[in-house]
C-alpha cells in the first residue's frame, strides 16, 4: 500500500513538473491568477479552457451586473476583480462613465463591429443574448391551449394566469422586452399589449431566470426567457420548447471589460484577448447559448436557431436614456402587482 | 531622561495596564468597530445626499411603503402566533406527556434549526407548488401557492423549532413540585395547566413570540421566493440594494424595518434580564400524564403533523439531489453530484473553514467578554452589552450592506481573505456567547474563587481551575451556534463574498435563483449534513460534561435565540 502511494505521489509530481515545464514554453503568463466578476452561464467550463490554454488561474464571483455597480459605488471603485465578464451593457456604460473601468482596445476586437464596442474603449461586446419564450407543452396540452407564436398572442385572454415575466425594474432582460415591444408596436399599441399581458401575469418575479424555470416546472405555461437559461432547461429534460415570437425578439449585448486598478493588468488583458479570440468565442458558444460577436467564429449547430431568429439589437445608449421614463410609467400602471 | 525609580514602582498598579485590561479594551473595541461603526455608517448613508445632511429619503418613505410595513407586521404577527402554538405543542409533548418518539421530535426540531435559508421555499414549490408533488400530482389540486398564506406557513414552521426550544427550556426549569402541589390540593388537569404550568412558562412563551416576530420581520428570502406579489419590507430593502442598486434607499428602508424590531427588542431585553439560560435547578422527574386528554391529543396531532411536514420538506430536498428532473422524470441519478466539482468543492471547504474560525472566535470572545461584562456593572459595560445585542435585530442584508459601506476601503488583505465574512458572522452571534457565558458565571459561587485564592492560587489559577472548566459549556454552545450560523447564513455575507472568498451558501443561492433543483438540492443536503454532524458531535461533547438532567436541547434552547 505504501509503495503504491509513493508511486502515485511520484507520478503526480512528475506529471505536474512536466506540465509546468512544458507550459513555460508557450504560456508566458502561466502560474499567474486573475479574478473576475461574472454574470453568465457555462462559466466553469469556459474558464477551465482558458486556464488550459494560458496557464492563468481564474477566480470568479457570480454577481449581477447591477450589483457590481452598486459595490463599486459603495467602495469608491476599490474592488478585488481584474476583469468583468458578461451581464447587462447598461451597467458597463454607467461604470465607464463613473470612472471604474480601464480603457482597453484588444487587438482581437478588430473584426467585431463598432456598434458592439464602447467608443472610449471601456468595454467590448462579447456575445449577443436573445430573449425567447419558454413554453411548457404539457401544460398547454392539459389546458387545451394553442402554442403562442407572436408577442400579440401573449395578450390573449385564454392565457390568463399562464404567463410569467420578471419585474423590469429589476431584470434587464424584461426591461429589454418592454423597450422592444414599445418600439415594435409604437407607443400606444405597445402599452396596450403590455396592459393585456399584465392581465395574464399572476405576478412579476424578481429574477430574470425565474419565469422560464416556473414554466419548466409547469407552474405557468409560458415564461419570458433569457435564451441561455431556457436552453439549459430543455437539456435537463423539462417538457418545454423555445419559441421566438414572429415579430422579432430583443437582443442585447454581453460585454467584457478591464477594471481600473486591476492587480495583474497583463494577465487580465490576456483574458480579454482570449475571450474575444476566435477560439475563445467558439469555446463560449459551446458552453453558453449566446452568439459571439466575432463574425468569423463558428456557430455550433444547437445555436443555429438563435442565429436565424429575427433578433433586433437595440442601441445601448438609447436603451439607457429611455429607461427611467419607461420604467416610471410601468411602475405607475402595473407596479401594484409587483409590489403590494 | 532616567525615570525616577520610586514613581515607576508606585504607578505600576494604577497606571500600567495589566494583560486583562488590554484584553478587555481590545474586545470592547472590537464590538464598537465591528457593530457600532457599520451601523452608524449605514444610517449616515441614508441621511446624506451629496455629502449634505437631509431627511429627504425618509420623507416619503412611510407613505410609500405603508403597505409593505403593514404586510411585514401582518406576516410577523401571524407567524409569531402560529410558530409559538406549534412550539408550545412540541415543548409540551417532550416535557409533559408519556408519548413515544420524543427523540424523533427533538431530532426534527434540531434539523429545522439548522436548515439553510431558501431551502424551505425551494421544497415548498417542489411539494406544494402549482405543479407540486403533493398538491398537483397526488391531490390534483389547483391552487395558488404564492402569497401571504405561503409565507406565513413556511415561516411559522421554520421558526417553530426556535420557539419550541425556548419554551422547552422554560418548562423544564419549572419546579415540578408546584404542579404536584396543585394536584394534591385537588385541582384538575385543566386548572393545573392553565393556572400553574402555563403562567410559569410565560416568560419562555413571550420570549419565543418576540424572537419569532423579529426574525420574521427580517426574513427576506421566504417572501422573495414564494410571496408572489405579496411583498414585505425586508424583501424590498434587499431588492432595492441588489436590484435597483440604490444603497442609500435600501439603508432607509431597512431603518424603517428596524424601528418595530427595536421596540420589540427592548421588551425582550427586559424579559431576558432575569432569565437564566442555563438552569441549575434539579429537575425532578414528575408525573408525565398531567395534561387533560383533549390537550394531550391536540398536542399529539399538531406535533406529528409538524414532524410529517418537516419530514416531507427535507425528504424532498434529499430526493431532489438524486432524481433526474424533479416534476418530470423521477428516475434515480448520481449526475447532480457533479455539481460539487470545479469551484463548488473549494467553496464547501472554505465554508467549513470560515465556520470553524468564526465559531472558535465567537466562542472565546463570548465567554471572555461575559466574564468582563458580568463583573463590571458600569454604564460603559452596559452600553457595550447593548451594542453587542444590536445585530440580533438588524436584518442580515442591513448588516451586510453596513459592512460593505464601512470596510470596503480596507487593504486587500482583509477583503481577499474572508476576514469580513468571518467578522460579520462572529459579531452577529457574539451576544449569544456573552449571554450564555454570563448565565453560567452567574451560577458560580464567588466563594469558590476566593477559596482558590486563599489556597494561594493566582488569578491565572482561578481562570484555569475554576472558571475555565465551568465556562466550557457556554463556549461549546456558542461554538455550535456560530458554526451552524456561518455554515447556513446568506443575507449578510452575500454582499461580502469576493472572487476569492466564495462560500457554499452563496453558490446555492445562485443555483436556486437559476432554478437548478438538482444542484440546489445537492448543495443544501451537503450543508445540512455538515452542520448536523458538527451539531451532533459537539452536543455530545457538551453532554458528556453535563451529566445531570440535560439533553441536546440545552444547545438548541440557546441557539434558538439567534
Amino acid at each position: 500500500m505504501r509503495k503504491i502511494m509513493t508511486l502515485v505521489v511520484l507520478v503526480a509530481l512528475a506529471v505536474s513538473v512536466g506540465t509546468a515545464a512544458f507550459a513555460e514554453a508557450d504560456k508566458p503568463l502561466a502560474g499567474r491568477s486573475i479574478s473576475i466578476f461574472t454574470a453568465a452561464t457555462g462559466k466553469d467550463e469556459t474558464f477551465a479552457e482558458f486556464t488550459k490554454d494560458t496557464g492563468i488561474e481564474v477566480h470568479y464571483l457570480e454577481i449581477s451586473s447591477g450589483e457590481v455597480l452598486s459595490r463599486l459605488r459603495a467602495s469608491g471603485g476599490k474592488n478585488l476583480a481584474d476583469a468583468w465578464f458578461g451581464g447587462g451593457v447598461d451597467s458597463y456604460i454607467a461604470a465607464g462613465e463613473e470612472g471604474f473601468l480601464e480603457p482597453y482596445r484588444s487587438p482581437e476586437a478588430e473584426l467585431i463591429p463598432d456598434e458592439y464596442k464602447s467608443p472610449e474603449g471601456y468595454w467590448t461586446g462579447l456575445s449577443l443574448v436573445a430573449v425567447d419564450l419558454i413554453v411548457n407543452t404539457d401544460v398547454l396540452k392539459e389546458k387545451n391551449l394553442p402554442l403562442p407564436k407572436t408577442w400579440l398572442d401573449l395578450g390573449k385572454p385564454e392565457y390568463k394566469d399562464e404567463l410569467m415575466m420578471s419585474n423590469p425594474t429589476i431584470s434587464g432582460t424584461n426591461y429589454a422586452v418592454i423597450f422592444h415591444l414599445i418600439r415594435l408596436f409604437g407607443e400606444e399599441a405597445g402599452w396596450d399589449l403590455l396592459r393585456k399581458m399584465h392581465e395574464n401575469i399572476p405576478f412579476y418575479t424578481k429574477r430574470g431566470a425565474a419565469p422560464p424555470n416556473k414554466a419548466a416546472m409547469g407552474e405557468v405555461a409560458i415564461g419570458i426567457d433569457p435564451y441561455d437559461v431556457g436552453v439549459q432547461l430543455i437539456a435537463q429534460g423539462y417538457p418545454v420548447v423555445s419559441i421566438f415570437p414572429e415579430e422579432g425578439v430583443p437582443g442585447f449585448l454581453a460585454p467584457i471589460a478591464l477594471m481600473k486598478g486591476a492587480k495583474d493588468m497583463e494577465a487580465a488583458k490576456a483574458f480579454i484577448d482570449w475571450c474575444l479570440s476566435k477560439r475563445g468565442q467558439e469555446v463560449q458558444m459551446t458552453y453558453t447559448a449566446k452568439v459571439g460577436t466575432r463574425p468569423d467564429a463558428e456557430v455550433p449547430e444547437y445555436l443555429q436557431g438563435l442565429k436565424n431568429a429575427k433578433i433586433v439589437v437595440a442601441d445601448p445608449v438609447k436603451v439607457g436614456e429611455m429607461r427611467k421614463g419607461i420604467l416610471d410609467r410601468w411602475q405607475q400602471e402595473f407596479g401594484s402587482k409587483a409590489e403590494q | 531622561m532616567v525615570p525616577k525609580p520610586s514613581s515607576s514602582t508606585h504607578s505600576k498598579g494604577a497606571f500600567l495596564p495589566d494583560a486583562s485590561s488590554v484584553l478587555y479594551a481590545l474586545l470592547t473595541g472590537g464590538v464598537l468597530v465591528f457593530i457600532l461603526w457599520p451601523t452608524v455608517a449605514i444610517l449616515k448613508e441614508s441621511v446624506l445626499i451629496d455629502g449634505a445632511f437631509s431627511l429627504e429619503r425618509y420623507r416619503d418613505l412611510l407613505t410609500d411603503n405603508r403597505t409593505l410595513l403593514k404586510n411585514s407586521l401582518f406576516v410577523g404577527w401571524w407567524t409569531a402566533v402560529l410558530a409559538v402554538l406549534i412550539g408550545l405543542c412540541c415543548a409540551l409533548y417532550v416535557t409533559r406527556t408519556a408519548f413515544r418518539g420524543k427523540r424523533a421530535v427533538l431530532g426534527v426540531l434540531l434539523m429545522t434549526m439548522i436548515a439553510p435559508p431558501f431551502v424551505s421555499s425551494l421544497s415548498y414549490i417542489m411539494l406544494f407548488g402549482r405543479r407540486g408533488l403533493v398538491t398537483w400530482r397526488l391531490l390534483g389540486l389547483r391552487w395558488n401557492p404564492y402569497g401571504a398564506h405561503g409565507v406565513v406557513l413556511m415561516e411559522s414552521v421554520g421558526l417553530a423549532a426556535a420557539a419550541a426550544f425556548l419554551i422547552m427550556a422554560e418548562l423544564r426549569g419549572i419546579d415540578r413540585s408546584l404542579e404536584q402541589a396543585s394536584f394534591d390540593l385537588g385541582a384538575g388537569r385543566w386548572e393545573t395547566l392553565l393556572r400553574v404550568t402555563l403562567p410559569l412558562a410565560r416568560p419562555g412563551i413571550v420570549t419565543a413570540a418576540l424572537i419569532v416576530f423579529i426574525r420574521s420581520l427580517s426574513d427576506f428570502g421566504t417572501p422573495m421566493f414564494i410571496g408572489g406579489n405579496y411583498n414585505v419590507l425586508a424583501t424590498q430593502a434587499y431588492m432595492t440594494a441588489m436590484g435597483s442598486f440604490d444603497l442609500p434607499k435600501a439603508a432607509a428602508i431597512s431603518t424603517l424595518l428596524v424601528i418595530p424590531a427595536f421596540l420589540v427588542f427592548l421588551v425582550y431585553r427586559k424579559l431576558m434580564a432575569g432569565a437564566p439560560l442555563f438552569s441549575s435547578k434539579a429537575v425532578a422527574a414528575g408525573e408525565e400524564r398531567s395534561l387533560p386528554a383533549a390537550v394531550r391529543w391536540f398536542v399529539f396531532a399538531v406535533v406529528w403533523s409538524f414532524v410529517l411536514f418537516e419530514g416531507m420538506k427535507y425528504g424532498a430536498i434529499f430526493c431532489g439531489a438524486f432524481v433526474r428532473t424533479w416534476g418530470v422524470d423521477y428516475s434515480f441519478t448520481l449526475q447532480h453530484l457533479h455539481t460539487l466539482q470545479f469551484s463548488k468543492l473549494a467553496s464547501l471547504l472554505r465554508s467549513v473553514r470560515y465556520s470553524f474560525v468564526a465559531a472558535l472566535a465567537a466562542g472565546l470572545m463570548g465567554v471572555v467578554l461575559a466574564r468582563f461584562l458580568g463583573r463590571r456593572a458600569t454604564l460603559f459595560s452596559r452600553i457595550v452589552d447593548f451594542i453587542a445585542d444590536l445585530p440580533f435585530i438588524l436584518p442580515g442584508p442591513f448588516f451586510g450592506i453596513a459592512y460593505l459601506l464601512a470596510f470596503n476601503r480596507l487593504p486587500e488583505a482583509f477583503l481577499g481573505t474572508g476576514f469580513l465574512i468571518v467578522a460579520n458572522c462572529v459579531y452577529r452571534q457574539l451576544s449569544l456567547g456573552i449571554k450564555s457565558g454570563v448565565s453560567v458565571l452567574g451560577q458560580i459561587n464567588p466563594e469558590l474563587e476566593d477559596a482558590v485564592r486563599d489556597q494561594g492560587g493566582g488569578s491565572l489559577a482561578v481562570l484555569r481551575d475554576v472558571i475555565g472548566p465551568l465556562l466550557m459549556p457556554a463556549f461549546l454552545v456558542s461554538f455550535i451556534n456560530t458554526f451552524t450560523f456561518t455554515m447556513t447564513t446568506i443575507g449578510g455575507i452575500i454582499f461580502l463574498v469576493t472572487p476569492y472568498t466564495k462560500v457554499l451558501t452563496a453558490e446555492m443561492f445562485d443555483a436556486i435563483q437559476s432554478g437548478d433543483i438538482g444542484a440546489s438540492s445537492v448543495m443544501a443536503s451537503v450543508i445540512i449534513l455538515v452542520a448536523m454532524t458538527v451539531n451532533t458531535a459537539f452536543s455530545w461533547l457538551l453532554l458528556k460534561r453535563r451529566t445531570k438532567g440535560s439533553e441536546a436541547e440545552y444547545v438548541s434552547s440557546v441557539g434558538a435565540a439567534r
